[in-house]
């Protein structure tokens, strides 16, 4: 089952809650020597990327193809920088605005819409119950690839092509937001919900203000996921966007990777670009997106 | 105990009943589906059929007409002569290939990986985030990259393999086969973390008991592996393949970005393909029976999640 974290609840309900006790941190010397040696090796190789992508960024273009390899900039500069966010070719704060946007758009409304669909399957009994969960969660079961083209079709009838609603709309009524959130509610206690209803509140408010704030961290886990596939959607952008304007960031940074196939230099300083705002998002969801993923899906 | 069963029994249908004269109209509940399923019929249960129709017709879109033609485009990927036949097999094959090869690196790294951070060691938090951050980036950025790194004459490799070990620079990026070896790599320092994570949950739960047991009987590390952590990751081994075998499936920006689908369509994918076939052919109808047949290959995949997470759906009711 997908079960609530316990640190992130304690969090949200009790700032002062002591952390929770580690286990001990003991660094064993002579046995433990081996292992760290072996993770610094592997950090290493797993940062010489990073590294080799930022030094690239900052050389000159003789400097990037020059013989024997300079492993650390001799001449650093911005000028690719400086290139790349005022290139003619497209603006690449305009398509992290874009991406920004669609994306924030798309996981507000996705997680208000899974909420809403969720409650009454976990909360209420009703015909059909049983039927409608299934029916939704079995379209998960169709590969994205048999609806591509499809919904692209469709994208032309609708004339959405190069509108961000194609980008918006056809992944709204995803099937996993909806399992997530009905399996979190399914586990709230009913007590707190029937004291409301004797309140006399009515659904709607047993929902927003009894069901919802007890289920914080798994909006937000919903919320990081689907601001994530969204901002990182790849396929389906590149066919229904064109428009320079309007292109998502990955998309974007690509048709400059199509555009400047050598010039390593700028390509380097446009993806150190669009990694930035993914760096910082992750330093501030770190702890909801790990753990969110290691619990989602997972039967404890 | 015995007294407090028939309480239990009795107090939720109590309730329900209570509930249920409170519930408002009958119609409350279809309601609240009302946006989704509206949603879901127009975008998820319509393109599916949508898709078969177009399919068995000849599709065209500025043509007048769009006659019937029924399994004809089916039939033609199974008729050796046609191109739309040799490129998309060549695909299959091409995504297969790397399906074979990724996936047991992406579990075993990702694995090895966990069982190194598990125990406690000085600057755990900071290896952590070193194997998870390449995964945040998206697939374009973390082409380019590796397209870089890997780059014919002055990519970080071949500086490795000229100037520090007085080798010649290889090509990778334009000899097949060789091709493989950026977008392999590239994909296992992408991929890696999210692994990693799922299997250090699942070192987590597992007891400290058995190993303790374990010890006294005086079992080595291999057997301690062998008898206890892999049998108990089971579970977690199998959500792992089950979800990397589906993402190996959907090879489409690393092997665009890196190789453009060459030297010669050596690295061209799957969907890769089928989206050349329509976008750039506009074979609509074509393309449209490739990915067909190509979803039922991954279904019997898909099924395999759907199970794991229906089994995780059933627990609870």
């Amino acid at each position: 089952m997908v079960t609530p974290s316990p640190r992130a609840g304690a969090h949200a309900a009790a700032p002062v809650a002591l952390a929770p006790a580690r286990p001990p941190r003991r660094f064993r010397p002579p046995r433990d020597i081996p292992r760290f040696a072996l993770l610094c090796v592997l950090a290493v190789i797993f940062l010489a990327p990073v590294y080799w992508m930022l030094a690239t960024s900052v050389k000159p273009e003789v400097d990037v193809i020059s013989t024997p390899t300079q492993w650390v900039p001799a001449n650093p500069t911005l000028e690719n920088y400086r290139e790349v966010l005022t290139s003619p070719d497209g603006n690449i704060l305009r398509w992290m605005w874009n991406s920004f946007f669609v994306a924030t758009v798309f996981t507000v409304l996705h997680v208000a819409l899974c909420a809403l669909t969720a409650y009454p399957l976990a909360r209420m009994r009703f015909p059909g119950r049983e039927a409608i969960f299934w029916f939704i969660l079995g379209s998960m079961m169709i590969p994205g690839i048999v609806t591509l083209i499809p919904q692209y079709l469709m994208m032309i009838r609708f004339d959405w092509i190069n509108s961000f609603h194609s980008l918006i709309w056809p992944g709204m009524a995803g099937a996993f937001g909806v399992f997530l959130l009905r399996q979190f509610f399914l586990g709230l206690p009913r007590e707190l919900e029937e004291a409301a209803r004797l309140d006399g509140a009515n659904s709607l408010q047993v929902l927003w203000h009894v069901i919802l704030p007890l289920s914080i961290p798994s909006l937000v886990t919903l919320a990081v996921f689907s601001f994530m596939g969204s901002w990182n959607n790849f396929i389906w952008p590149t066919f229904v966007i064109t428009d320079v304007d309007k292109l998502t960031l990955p998309v974007g940074v690509n048709t400059f990777s199509q555009r400047y196939v050598t010039d390593y230099g700028k390509l380097m300083a446009s993806t150190a670009i669009a990694s930035i705002p993914v760096l910082i998002a992750y330093l501030l969801a770190q702890r909801y997106l790990i753990e969110g993923l290691s619990t989602t899906g997972l039967k404890e | 105990m015995s007294l407090s069963v028939p309480g239990e029994a009795a107090r939720p249908r109590e309730a329900r009943r209570r509930r249920g004269g409170r519930e408002g109209s009958a119609l409350t509940p279809y309601l609240y589906l009302l946006p989704f399923l509206a949603l879901f019929l127009v975008f998820v249960v319509y393109p599916v059929g949508y898709g078969l129709f177009v399919s068995m017709h000849r599709w065209d879109l500025l043509a007048e007409t769009r006659p019937f033609v029924g399994l004809e485009y089916y039939r033609n990927l199974f008729d050796p002569e046609t191109p739309q036949s040799q490129f998309f097999w060549n695909s299959m094959k091409n995504t297969g290939f790397f399906t074979l090869v990724s996936v047991p690196l992406l579990i075993g790294t990702s694995l090895g990986l966990a069982l190194l951070l598990h125990r406690p060691i000085f600057g755990r938090a900071f290896f952590r985030s070193v194997f998870f951050l390449p995964g945040i980036l998206t697939v374009s950025v973390m082409g380019i990259l590796w397209r870089w790194m890997f780059d014919n004459q002055i990519g970080l490799v071949n500086a490795v393999r000229t100037d520090l070990l007085g080798m010649q620079p290889l090509p990778f990026l334009s000899t097949e086969g060789l091709a493989w070896v950026p977008i392999i790599v590239g994909t296992v320092w992408w991929t890696i973390g999210f692994n990693m994570t799922l299997y250090l949950a699942g070192l987590g739960n597992i007891s400290q008991s058995y190993y303790e047991a374990a010890e006294i009987d005086g079992a080595t590390p291999w057997a301690k592996f062998r008898f206890i952590t892999w049998p108990l990751l089971a579970p977690v081994t199998l959500f792992v393949f089950v979800t990397t075998v589906l993402a190996s499936f959907q090879l489409f920006g690393q092997t665009l970005v890196i190789t453009a689908g060459g030297p010669n369509r050596s690295t061209q994918s799957t969907i890769q393909y089928i989206t050349e076939e329509a976008f750039s052919n506009n074979q609509f109808s074509s393309a449209s029976a490739m990915a067909f047949l190509f979803g039922l290959v991954m279904l019997i995949f898909t099924y395999l999640q759907f199970r794991i997470m229906a089994r995780d759906a059933r627990g609870e009711n």
